[in-house]
C-alpha cells in the first residue's frame, strides 16, 4: 500500500469498516510511513471530536408538535378528499338520474305520439258505405279555398279531403264518407282538374257527401295515382 | 385497525394514503429521528431541522406517489427529500445562526460537568473544540458534509450511506476521503492549540 492508497482507505482503521486485507495492509503502511502514522493519530482525534459531536445529537428527536401539525395536515387532506369524493359521487348520481328520467320520457312521448298516428291512420280505412259521422272528418278537411280563384288540385299526399268548388266548411258537420271507384275525368266534373293523359284511369276516390245528397269535398285514397 | 410495527414501509404509505392515520403515525415515528437529525446536524439548526422533517413528511402526506419502491427504500427517498429541503434552506438563509444552544435548557451534560472533577479551563478548551468541529463541518461543501454526517456522525456503513444517498459506495468513499482532508485541514491549527496546551500540564 502507498500514501496515497493509505488516504483512501486507511483512514477507516479502527473504525470498522475497512476489509480485512486491507486493514492489514494499511496497518504495514503505517509502521513504515511517518507522514500517514501522523495523519491517522490526527485522523482519529478528529473522528472522536466528531463521535463526541454525534452523541451530542443522537438522541435528537423532532418535537412532538410537529407530529401534530402533520397528523392536523393529515386529517384536514384526508376530510377534504373523502367530501370530494361524496360530491363527485352525489354528481354523477344526479347527472344518471337526470339522463334516465330523460329516456323514460322521451320513450313515453315516443309511444304515445305513435299511438296517435295509429289510431288517426285508421280512420280513413272505412269501407265503402260506412259513414263516420264525426267532427274529427270535418276537421281534416283541407280549407283549401276557391276565394282566390286558384286551381282546385284533388290531393292524394297527404291523405286530406278536398273541398270542391262552391262548398262551406260550415255545412260538413254531418257529412259522411263514401268511397267510390270512377274515372278519373270525372273529377272535372266536381270542379278539379285532371290530368288528361290519365283521365280515364279507374281510381278510388272517398267522397264527403253532405245532408243533401251532393258530394262536397274529396279525397284520393293513398293507393290511388 | 391494529398495525404490526414490523409492518414494510410501502405497505403502511399504501395505507396511509388511503387515509389511515395511524399507519401515516407509525411511519413518521419510525423515520422522523434520522431525519431530523441529518437536518439538524447538515444546517446547525434545530427550528430548520424541525421546519425539514415537517416539509418531508408533508410530501409523504400530500403526494405519497412520488414515492417509487422500485427506486429504493422508502428512508433513501426520505433522506433524498431531505437532502433537497437542506439545499433550498442553505440557499435561503446562508448565514442563519442557532440561538438554540446559547439559550438551552441544563441539560444532563452541564449536570455531568458541575459534580466532574476537571476544572473549568478543560471544559472551555473542550467546548471550543467542539464549536470549531462543528464549524468545520457546517462549512464543508454540501455533498462532502452529507457523507461525513452519515458514516461518521450517523454511523451508518457505507452501505447504507449509499442507499440513503442513492448514490454508488464508491461515490461515498471518495467524498468521505475529501471531506475526511478539508476537515483536517481546517481543523489542523485547531489540532496544534490543545496540543501545546495539554503539554505543558
Amino acid at each position: 500500500m502507498n500514501c496515497e492508497e493509505f488516504a483512501m482507505a486507511g483512514l477507516d482503521l479502527g473504525g470498522g469498516k475497512a476489509d480485512g486485507p486491507l486493514q492489514q495492509a494499511a496497518r504495514e503502511h503505517l509502521l513504515l510511513c511517518s507522514h500517514c502514522a501522523s495523519l491517522h493519530e490526527n485522523w482519529q482525534a478528529l473522528r472522536g471530536d466528531l463521535r463526541e459531536l454525534g452523541a451530542e445529537t443522537s438522541q435528537a428527536e423532532t418535537p412532538s408538535r410537529v407530529e401534530m401539525r402533520l397528523r392536523q395536515e393529515f386529517r384536514t387532506k384526508h376530510k377534504t378528499m373523502r367530501s370530494y369524493r361524496v360530491a363527485a359521487f352525489a354528481g354523477w348520481g344526479l347527472a344518471a338520474a337526470a339522463v334516465l328520467l330523460g329516456t323514460f320520457s322521451w320513450v313515453n312521448w315516443k309511444i304515445e305520439k305513435n299511438r296517435l298516428v295509429a289510431r288517426s291512420g285508421s280512420f280513413p280505412a272505412a269501407n265503402i258505405s260506412k259513414t263516420a259521422r264525426t267532427n274529427a272528418a270535418a276537421n281534416r278537411v283541407a280549407w283549401a279555398g276557391p276565394e282566390l280563384g286558384e286551381t282546385l288540385m284533388a290531393s292524394n299526399d297527404s291523405g286530406d279531403f278536398t273541398l270542391l268548388p262552391g262548398t262551406m266548411p260550415g255545412t260538413l258537420d254531418d257529412a259522411m264518407v263514401v268511397r267510390v271507384q270512377m274515372q278519373r275525368s270525372v273529377l272535372g266534373t266536381l270542379g278539379l282538374t285532371v290530368n288528361q293523359e290519365r283521365a280515364t284511369d279507374w281510381i278510388q276516390v272517398d267522397l264527403l257527401v253532405g245532408d243533401d245528397g251532393q258530394p262536397q269535398a274529396v279525397r284520393l285514397p293513398e293507393s290511388t295515382n | 385497525m391494529q398495525i404490526d410495527s414490523q409492518e414494510r414501509d410501502d405497505v403502511l404509505l399504501r395505507r396511509s394514503a388511503k387515509g389511515d392515520e395511524d399507519a401515516f403515525a407509525v411511519l413518521y415515528r419510525r423515520h422522523q429521528a434520522s431525519i431530523y437529525r441529518f437536518a439538524l446536524r447538515m444546517t446547525g439548526n434545530p427550528w430548520a431541522a424541525e421546519e425539514i422533517v415537517q416539509d418531508v413528511f408533508m410530501t409523504v402526506v400530500r403526494d405519497p406517489k412520488k414515492y417509487d419502491a422500485k427506486r429504493g427504500t422508502l428512508g433513501a427517498f426520505l433522506y433524498g427529500v431531505a437532502r433537497n429541503r437542506v439545499m433550498k434552506h442553505r440557499e435561503r438563509m446562508p448565514r442563519e445562526t442557532s440561538l438554540e444552544d446559547k439559550n438551552g435548557e441544563v441539560g444532563e451534560e452541564t449536570l455531568a460537568r458541575i459534580t466532574d472533577h476537571r476544572t473549568p479551563a478543560h471544559w472551555a478548551e473542550f467546548d471550543e473544540r467542539r464549536e470549531h468541529v462543528r464549524a468545520a463541518v457546517l462549512e464543508l461543501p454540501v455533498e462532502f458534509r452529507e457523507a461525513i454526517v452519515l458514516c461518521e456522525l450517523e454511523e451508518l456503513s457505507y452501505e447504507e450511506a449509499a442507499k440513503a444517498l442513492d448514490c454508488p459506495i464508491g461515490t461515498i468513499r471518495s467524498r468521505l476521503h475529501r471531506g475526511r482532508a478539508l476537515l483536517l485541514a481546517k481543523l489542523e491549527i485547531l489540532r496544534d492549540v490543545p496540543k501545546r496546551a495539554g503539554a505543558g500540564r
